[in-house]
């Protein structure tokens, strides 16, 4: 038996080799997540924001600065911008003194439901990645989605 | 104006579908489980969160019983046990397992497989394997094999979940684990588990009794920069053969709780300073009874026909560590601080132990140099000082490590470490040492390990190599007359070659083969070749797998003139299938050992003086149900 696991392994090693999307080692820091996660917040603001999109992730991290910088103008305050992802547990310090004109979007649900400042959040659930809007805060900044979004709207 | 509705219409679904798409992308690239996956480290094998729910692998001895270069037996009281390809070991301290933060092995053994090697993995959400020393990043113990258990996180469940699974020899376990993230951006997740073995086996018409029951209990504790876990477990299973000279035990009964709390925090704002302390407890009460027990090195020759002990260690560690990056090298460095005590607080048997402690201070330091973007060199430095009381000497210890991971290419690479590491004797060791060795050396290892990838658009093939010489080495000897851990009085080696192919046979689809070939420059009694292959897919409302786990049969000749035993290849068939009646609902059906054809663990009968084999496990069928909610 010990020869026959070694010819199939001899067949198998036998199938052409092409270029690939498979990886080797992972000599750097493995950060696919991080780069959909921007892909998705492109595509909110995409939808949300009329005018040139200017982003603000209070606590910002190296890694997010790589992926976000490449679909997005990124600003170092909260005045400067017009969207406003909140990550991370932050004082007052670091949001807006003037909220007029800016959407603040946040990955935590509870947060959304509790502070009306935000449109929406991006967070997990049951092991799934999850979108909500609330509707009348939609409808308070005047943002109209398209109708296929309706699935990612809370009537709450 | 319809076409425009149309077109409109058409627009609108686009973006929701390319959003779709990008959710269901970014959920599956998360299932795959690489982002703390270290190169660095040794050579790796990732049980991703999709392979650990495709395979049905419920139970961390589900892992390690398809782990190449390694056989799981059981031992004699009963307990899976992994031990280094060629050898069959009764408690191994080879293997370090780290859950988050926390490294879990017995403070007594070295070894994790009383308490945590049938774990459940519920509360798991991935797990990594290193085959080479990786103290010099983590900094702590060392070992050969590091097995890194990652939970979940509170922030990806954000939920509660209920899973059960019945077995068909009546073994039962029931399991939840409830998660929730707060407005502060703390999030908690707690884990709770029992479980009820059954797995008797029967020996002369005999029967072994070896059940289990078992008790988790897990709270993970997380925000951006802070993690506290803390843990408990209390194991209670009988003894199976114990220490019975006729390997019967009348009886006998092993006891274990384990608990711990681990803090680690990063400092700074790009989080590379990182402080962290452990404090662990571990107790342990054995007792059995028969006619007449095995001889044991405390007995000083007399005959026992009963043994009982409890035994209590605590562990307390501390750690700071700082990460620099200096042109193209970056640093990391670390020091550690290890308290271990030992107490016995009460034995019948073994008076001539006392209470031990021991101190360790260790500094590492790691560089990697980018050469280029193709070609990376490691170097590692470590040094243990070993502070004891006066059971064994004070002891300082240099480990080095160099290396290189060359990718000239995107579908080809290569990486080659060379490693001097030693494992210290544990208390264990000295509490059974023979009368002939009394100060125990620790044992030396030199190894060298290369591995090539190369891979094509749907597969993956890795060849790796290792050649190992160690010095030293601690070995429990049987002899009757003056029993006990003692070190080889000469230079071990062992050599072996594993393939690994991995074929993506669709985006839901993928099949495994391992195989790998070792031997060894002493007689081998244990399984010297073996792999495996397993398929694992989705269709639909259904998962799906198939594996086929092989060991080489082989011939055990002992050199001390007792019988030969010839065990035979083993093959052991695993099937299942998972059908989603909602996304949160689930039913899996999953057969072990399909076949009948177990590994066998090899024993001794002091008895009739005879050798003789086991199988290490039966064929089950088992129904679980699982709901989150």
């Amino acid at each position: 038996m010990g020869i026959l696991m070694r010819n199939l392994i001899l067949l198998i090693v036998l199938f052409s080799l092409s270029y690939s999307d498979t990886y080797t080692f992972l000599v750097n820091k493995y950060d696919k997540e991080m780069e959909l996660e921007s892909k998705i917040i492109k595509k909110i603001t995409n939808i949300t924001v009329k005018q040139k999109v200017v982003l603000f992730i209070p606590k910002i991290t190296k890694s997010e600065v790589k992926f976000y910088s490449k679909l997005f103008t990124l600003s170092n305050n909260c005045e400067e911008a017009n969207f406003i992802f909140v990550k991370k547990n932050i004082t007052k310090d670091f949001l807006c003194k003037n909220k007029s004109g800016k959407l603040y979007f946040t990955n935590n649900y509870k947060k959304l439901l509790n502070n009306k400042d935000y449109f929406g959040a991006f967070f997990w659930s049951k092991s799934r990645p999850n979108i909500v809007f609330i509707k009348k805060r939609l409808d308070k900044m005047l943002i109209s989605l398209p109708n296929s979004y309706k699935q990612f709207v809370e009537d709450i | 104006m319809k076409v425009l509705a149309f077109l409109i219409l058409i627009v609108n679904v686009i973006f929701a579908n390319s959003l779709n798409e990008l959710l269901k992308e970014y959920k599956d690239n998360s299932a795959n489980s690489l982002k703390t996956v270290d190169e660095k480290i040794g050579n790796v094998i990732v049980y991703s969160q999709k392979e650990l729910r495709l395979m049905q692998h419920n139970k961390l001895s589900d892992v390690l019983k398809e782990l190449p270069l390694l056989n799981l037996n059981k031992n004699r009281y009963g307990i899976s046990t992994p031990s280094l390809a060629t050898t069959k070991a009764t408690l191994s301290g080879f293997f370090r397992l780290y859950i988050n933060d926390q490294e879990v092995s017995s403070i007594h053994t070295q070894s994790f497989a009383t308490s945590w090697g049938e774990m459940p993995l519920d509360f798991v959400d991935y797990i990594e394997v290193y085959y080479g020393d990786s103290s010099f990043s983590l900094g702590s113990e060392t070992g050969i094999y590091f097995i890194r258990v990652y939970t979940k996180s509170a922030n990806k469940e954000n939920s509660t979940e209920l899973k059960t699974i019945f077995s068909n020899n009546n073994s039962l376990s029931q399991s939840l684990t409830h998660s929730d993230v707060f407005t502060n951006d703390w999030s908690y997740l707690l884990f709770l588990n029992q479980s009820t073995t059954k797995d008797d086996n029967s020996y002369k018409n005999q029967k072994l009794k070896n059940d289990m029951k078992s008790r988790y209990f897990y709270i993970d504790l997380t925000n951006d920069t802070t993690k506290i876990n803390l843990s408990y477990v209390d194991i209670q299973k009988d003894n199976y053969m114990g220490l019975s000279k006729d390997v019967v035990p009348q009886q006998g009964e092993i006891k274990t709780q384990d608990y711990f709390i681990n803090f680690s925090k990063y400092l700074l704002e790009d989080k590379s300073l990182k402080i962290g302390a452990s404090y662990t407890i571990n107790t342990r009460e054995h007792e059995e009874e028969d006619d007449e027990l095995l001889p044991i090195p405390a007995a000083n020759g007399n005959t026992l026909q009963e043994y009982q002990e409890n035994l209590k260690f605590t562990k307390t560690t501390g750690y700071i560590s700082k990460k620099l990056n200096l042109g193209s090298n970056k640093l990391l460095t670390s020091f550690h601080i290890k308290n271990k005590t030992y107490k016995i607080k009460n034995s019948k048997i073994v008076t001539s132990r006392n209470t031990k402690k021991e101190t360790t201070y260790s500094f590492t330091l790691e560089d990697e140099l980018k050469i280029n973007n193709d070609f990376m060199l490691i170097g590692n430095l470590k040094y243990d000082k070993y502070k004891r009381d006066d059971y064994l000497e004070d002891e300082n210890e240099e480990m080095y490590r160099i290396g290189f991971i060359y990718t000239p290419f995107s579908n080809f690479g290569i990486k080659s470490f060379y490693t001097k590491t030693y494992l210290p004797p544990t208390f264990y060791n000295v509490d059974f040492v023979s009368k002939t060795n009394k100060n125990i050396q620790t044992q030396q290892y030199k190894f060298f390990v290369t591995e090539a990838v190369f891979t094509t658009e749907k597969s993956k093939l890795g060849i790796t190599y290792h050649n190992v010489k160690i010095d030293d080495f601690i070995y429990y000897l049987n002899n009757p007359f003056v029993p006990g851990f003692i070190n080889i009085d000469h230079q071990i080696q062992t050599e072996g070659l594993m393939f690994n192919y991995k074929y993506n046979i669709s985006e839901q689809n993928d099949v495994t083969i391992n195989y790998y070939m070792t031997k060894t420059s002493e007689t081998s009694n244990n399984t010297e070749d073996g792999g495996y292959i397993k398929f694992m897919g989705r269709y639909s409302s259904f998962e799906y797998f198939a594996s086929i786990i092989y060991k080489e049969g082989y011939s055990f000749k002992p050199t001390n003139g007792t019988n030969h035993v010839v065990v035979d290849d083993s093959f052991d068939l695993n099937l299942g299938a998972t059908y989603y009646y909602t996304k949160d609902l689930s039913f899996s059906l999953k057969g072990e050992n399909l076949l009948k054809e177990s590994t066998e663990s090899l024993f001794f009968d002091a008895e009739t003086n005879k050798n003789f084999s086991l199988n290490d496990f039966g064929r089950t069928l088992s129904l679980s149900v699982k709901w989150v909610f």
